[in-house]
C-alpha cells in the first residue's frame, strides 16, 4: 500500500563515455547528466521500517473459544468495526468453523486499538505481524 | 427476564422477584476475568511488545474499575427497579444494555476460566465447580435476553 509520499520517478545515471573506457576512476556524482525515467503504474515505496507503527502490516485475529455465544460475537463485531450484520456473521462463522478469523489488517496503533476493544468485550483477540 | 417495551433510547425489562435477586447476585461477582489475562499477541514479534502489553493491561484494568463502580451504582440505585404487579421493571438505556452485556460476559468468561476452560459441558457438579457453573449459566441467560432485546430493536 502506498504511503502517499512515494516517488513516481526513479533516477538512473545516464551512461557516458567514461563507462566504457576501462579506467578505474569514475564520477558518480554528476547529477546534471541524470535523466528521469518515468514508469507508469509502478510505485516504489520506501522499505517498511519494522516498528515504525505507520505501515498497515498487523492482523487483528479473533480466536475460537467454546464460551462466547455466537450472537454475542456477531454483536461485538458490529459494534467495534461498524460492520453490517452479514459481514459480522461471516467472520463469526469463520471463527467458529475454522478456529480463527482475520478481522482486519491495520497499522500498529489501529490494530492495538481494535484488540483492546475486542478484549474489553472478553473476546479472544490478538494482533500478529503480517509477514 | 422479558422485554416489555423498547424505544430508540430505552429498553424496559420485566423480572420476577427471583430473577431480580439472581441478576443482582450475578452482578456482584464482577469482575471475574483475572487481570492481565489476555496477551496482546500470540507471537513475540511486535515492536515494544512488553510496553504495549502493559498499556493494554492497564487500560483493561482501568475499564474494570469504572465498570465495577457503575455496577455498584446500579445495585444501590432504588429507582432503577420499579415494582410491578408481576415483579419488577428494569429500565435501561441502550448504552447501559451494551455496557451490561460487557459486564455479564466478563462474569461468564471469567467463570469458565475458573472451571479450567473446559471444551464441553460440565457434567458433574462439585462444591468447587457449582458456583462457577451457576454464574456462567446465569450470566449467559441474561446476556441472551439482552441480545434478543437489542436485536428486536424496533419500538414495541
Amino acid at each position: 500500500m502506498s504511503t502517499g509520499l512515494a516517488p513516481l520517478v526513479t533516477w538512473r545515471p545516464k551512461r557516458g563515455p567514461l563507462d566504457n573506457c576501462g579506467l578505474l576512476f569514475y564520477f558518480p556524482a554528476m547529477a546534471a547528466t541524470a535523466t528521469p525515467e518515468l514508469r507508469p503504474g509502478v510505485v516504489e515505496t520506501p522499505k517498511d521500517k519494522p516498528g515504525s507503527g505507520l505501515e498497515p502490516g498487523y492482523l487483528v485475529i479473533c480466536w475460537n473459544d467454546p464460551v462466547n455465544f455466537m450472537d454475542y460475537v456477531t454483536h461485538v463485531f458490529q459494534l467495534v468495526f461498524g460492520w453490517p450484520r452479514k459481514k459480522a456473521e461471516f467472520h463469526m462463522l469463520q471463527v467458529h468453523e475454522q478456529g480463527k478469523s482475520v478481522l482486519t489488517r491495520e497499522s500498529l496503533e489501529k490494530a492495538e486499538h481494535y484488540v483492546h476493544q475486542l478484549q474489553r468485550y472478553s473476546l479472544h483477540a490478538t494482533m500478529e505481524r503480517d509477514e | 427476564m422479558k422485554l416489555i417495551r423498547s424505544t430508540k433510547e430505552t429498553l424496559v425489562f420485566q423480572l420476577g422477584p427471583r430473577e431480580k435477586h439472581v441478576l443482582l447476585e450475578v452482578l456482584k461477582l464482577y469482575p471475574k476475568i483475572p487481570p492481565a489475562h489476555q496477551p496482546l499477541s500470540k507471537s513475540a514479534r511486535l515492536p515494544e511488545q512488553e510496553a504495549s502489553q502493559r498499556l493494554l493491561d492497564d487500560a483493561l484494568a482501568e475499564q474494570r474499575v469504572e465498570n465495577k463502580a457503575q455496577v455498584q451504582r446500579l445495585l444501590s440505585d432504588p429507582r432503577r427497579f420499579a415494582t410491578h404487579e408481576k415483579g419488577w421493571r428494569l429500565s435501561l438505556s441502550r448504552p447501559e444494555v451494551e455496557w451490561l452485556l460487557q459486564v455479564l460476559n466478563d462474569i461468564r468468561v471469567g467463570s469458565w476460566l475458573m472451571l479450567g476452560s473446559p471444551e464441553g459441558r460440565i457434567e458433574v457438579l462439585t462444591e468447587q465447580t457449582a458456583p462457577h457453573v451457576w454464574a456462567m449459566e446465569m450470566a449467559g441467560a441474561f446476556e441472551i435476553a439482552m441480545l434478543q432485546a437489542l436485536e428486536g430493536g424496533s419500538e414495541k
